[in-house]
């Protein structure tokens, strides 16, 4: 009786589930005639935005379902691995996205619209990252322009104008620390915040990085003391000046602060200045929101011609080779290029439009960055176009936290050497 | 077990009952039943931690292996480059200082760990009040996961201590010992201990309570002091709960990794890299190829540790 029993249970609890089976199904399918196609997307900030935005265009069509994959650039590794990648993806373009486009895993959008509205003289930001044969594997979507956030209500207080040159740099400093006041605001404990700010902005104020990298490539194993050019003899200087600012100028405090504290302090008035790219805004806005924040490039030498600003691609589309949706994506890849949307998305995240046509209505805060943009006078920070495997960011938390900075250098230029060697 | 003994067993009965060919009978009789009394259900038992196993950690171990002659970085094409991977480890400091550092850290914890839950172990098996309670307590750091301890510890070192040595006025204090590139392995290893301690001390708890009272009481009645007891009855009756302590520990702490991304993410600079840290950079620093040939060499060491470990440990009753 009791096998009976369990039997019938069986069978019933076959049923259920095949019947939960079958809904999840017909749940999943929708309307069988729409191609689904998955986008990645994973900055965290824009999320929200991208929601929505995916959820207007999959009700403005009836041919094509797009849906939002949020997995950061490890779960896309692995997904070009398992040869199931994403149909289209807009992500931050670096090393890590490079190496998609290096191997020739990335379809060519040469022939879309978008590609021939993508502005010309960003191309180079994006071939410094390497390319394969003739293809256009990735396009900007939305370029990040960073340089010294400075608090203008301390500098209107103490009677400062945004310096241009070093002299003035370091005589607005002195004059903010004679005034009691902490000049830069430094988070030490967090790497990335040397390498991205303090790092990137002194050596990209100072040395034509596309030019090095260019010619650091060409040098390949010979890098070193006697090769053309090299860490130890190019960076000395802009790390020393470096250095004079961050031993000089900074909080107390600065080596167990990290970022999260920074953005507090700062919106705090706790120092006039502050090494950070854009994203740190919307942070300082949550405890300041009225605070009267602007930009400046950090002046690095005494020609104010010098001036520049550093960039990167936070975005960028792509469309992997082995996707089976091509097609459908590259709609789906127009329509994020429609003047209107690629515009509100910047606007929304204080970045700047690649497209030729955009009409740039500028966040008061990253005014001060417009004019170098529109010049293209940026350079891409030397921490992000040194290969990850070389721990640029620890080094520069060496150099501020008083390693030797030329045997750094020379480490810096021996790692290179050795890479070079192996690939 | 019993399949060994059993023959001899009877072979020492065998005498009693009979003579010896009636013993050797017996023992043929019963070794061939007991090889039929295998039955393949057993085998089949094996089956699922096999193919797991196989599945999870030789195949993929075999495929590191083969990606590290190759100049893979994990997806697309790729090419032989025969042993370039393992000449260029060999002439890479990072690499060179990961072991370094490796190796140091964990012969400092394991001695900390190992001295601390040896006296915490002692006393907790001594007539103490509240001795239950005392020893959950201390067991607790054990069910913690290590990256939350080591976020837990992170803001005490980098807030709540600097801010206590600002209000007493003690300078050294003042700064974090996470940003000093000479001391940051010792708050490495504090952490470290602090985790591991607890399931050290519970070994040590066993190994203790299975010493028997009367040595105790032959040592008091020779006039042995406390000390001497400690030091020449108990440590020597424990010496294979030592070893245990030893091999875990030391095979924990090369694995080093979830405590120091969480305390100082190999800093400052790169003064407290362990060599897994290495190993994982190459996933994300497309450096695949490369930290699969390191993968491959510290597998090596490890299997050298491994047999080192076998053969010192093969002596002991307590294992």
């Amino acid at each position: 009786m009791s096998v009976k029993l369990t039997r019938r249970k069986r069978f019933a609890a076959m049923g259920l589930g095949l019947a939960l089976l079958a809904g999840l199904l017909s749940g999943c399918a929708g309307e069988p005639d729409k191609e689904t196609i998955r986008f990645t997307f994973s900055k965290r900030e824009a999320i929200g935005f991208m929601t929505k935005l995916v959820a207007e265009y999959n009700a403005s069509q009836n041919d094509t379902e797009v849906v939002l994959d949020t997995s950061g650039v490890d779960v896309v590794s692995a997904s070009f691995v398992r040869g199931n990648p994403p149909d289209i993806a807009l992500a931050n373009y670096n090393m890590e996205t490079s190496r998609f486009v290096q191997r020739g895993v990335l379809s060519d959008l040469s022939g879309t619209d978008a590609a021939s509205r993508i502005r010309e003289d960003l191309q180079p930001l994006m071939d410094q990252y390497g390319s394969y044969q003739d293809r256009t594997s990735a396009l900007p979507y939305s370029v990040m322009a960073s340089s010294v956030i400075y608090n203008k209500e301390i500098f209107a207080a103490n009677n400062i104008k945004v310096p241009t040159t070093w002299t003035e740099l370091i005589a607005a400093c002195d004059q903010l620390k004679a005034a009691g006041v902490t000049p830069f605001y430094a988070t030490w404990k967090d790497d990335w915040t040397i390498a991205q700010g303090w790092f990137d902005y002194s050596v990209g104020g100072q040395v034509d990085t596309l030019d090095f990298f260019d010619k650091l490539a060409v040098e390949g194993t010979e890098v070193g003391p006697e090769s053309s050019v090299s860490f130890q003899k190019d960076f000395e200087q802009p790390v020393a000046k470096m250095l004079k600012l961050a031993t000089s100028y900074v909080n107390k405090d600065a080596a167990s602060r990290a970022y999260g504290d920074g953005n507090l302090a700062f919106s705090q008035g706790k120092a006039a200045m502050y090494l950070q790219g854009p994203w740190a805004f919307s942070e300082i806005a949550k405890t300041a929101p009225d605070l009267k924040l602007g930009t400046f490039p950090l002046p690095m030498t005494e020609d104010p011609q010098d001036l520049r600003v550093r960039v990167n691609v936070d975005l960028a589309a792509w469309i992997p080779e082995a996707s089976k949706h091509k097609e459908a994506a590259r709609d789906f890849l127009e329509y994020l290029y429609r003047p209107e949307v690629i515009e509100a998305y910047n606007k929304s995240q204080l970045g700047f439009t690649p497209t030729k046509d955009s009409a740039v209505v500028p966040d008061p805060r990253i005014e001060g960055m417009v004019q170098y943009y529109d010049k293209s006078q940026v350079y891409q920070g030397p921490s992000v176009l040194v290969p990850r495997t070389i721990p640029i960011m620890n080094y520069t938390q060496a150099l501020v936290f008083g390693a030797n900075p030329s045997s750094t250098l020379s480490t810096l230029d021996a790692d290179w050497a050795r890479l070079a060697f192996r690939q | 077990m019993s399949i060994i003994t059993s023959p001899t067993t009877s072979g020492q009965g065998g005498p009693k009952h009979g003579g010896p060919k009636q013993a050797t009978r017996k023992q043929g009789r019963q070794r061939q039943g007991s090889r039929r009394r295998v039955e393949p259900i057993f085998y089949l038992f094996l089956v699922p931690s096999l193919v797991l196993f196989t599945l999870a950690i030789t195949i993929p171990g075999i495929v590191g292996i083969f990606f590290s002659f190759t100049d893979s970085i994990g997806i697309g094409d790729w090419e032989f480059v025969g042993l370039t991977n393992y000449i260029a480890i060999f002439t890479d400091p990072a690499i060179l200082q990961s072991y370094l550092f490796t190796f140091g850290f964990s012969i400092v914890t394991v001695i900390a760990v190992n001295v601390v839950a040896f006296l915490l172990a002692v006393g907790l098996t001594s007539r103490i009040r509240m001795k239950s309670a005392l020893r959950t307590i201390f067991v607790i750091p054990m069910v913690v996961s290590g990256i939350i301890i080591a976020y837990v510890f992170n803001f005490l070192f980098s807030n709540s201590l600097p801010s206590l040595g600002a209000a007493a006025g003690i300078p050294w204090l003042e700064s974090s010992l996470l940003a000093n590139p000479d001391f940051a392995w010792v708050a490495i290893v504090l952490v470290t201990a602090w985790q591991a301690v607890p399931g050290a001390l519970l070994i040590y708890i066993a190994g203790l309570v299975a010493v028997p009272g009367d040595v105790y009481e032959a040592a008091e009645i020779d006039g042995a002091s406390k000390f001497q007891q400690l030091l020449k009855i108990t440590l020597p009756l424990v010496s294979g709960y030592v070893v245990i302590n030893i091999i875990l520990g030391f095979k924990g702490f090369l694995n080093a990794y979830d405590i120091i991304v969480g305390l100082t993410n190999g800093g400052p600079g790169t003064s407290t890299r362990s060599i897994a840290m290495t190993v994982i950079s190459g996933f994300n620093g497309g450096d695949y190829a490369y930290q699969m040939a390191n993968a491959t060499i510290f597998f090596v060491v490890a299997i050298v540790i491994s047999l080192v470990q076998l053969s010192l440990t093969r002596g002991r009753n307590a294992l």
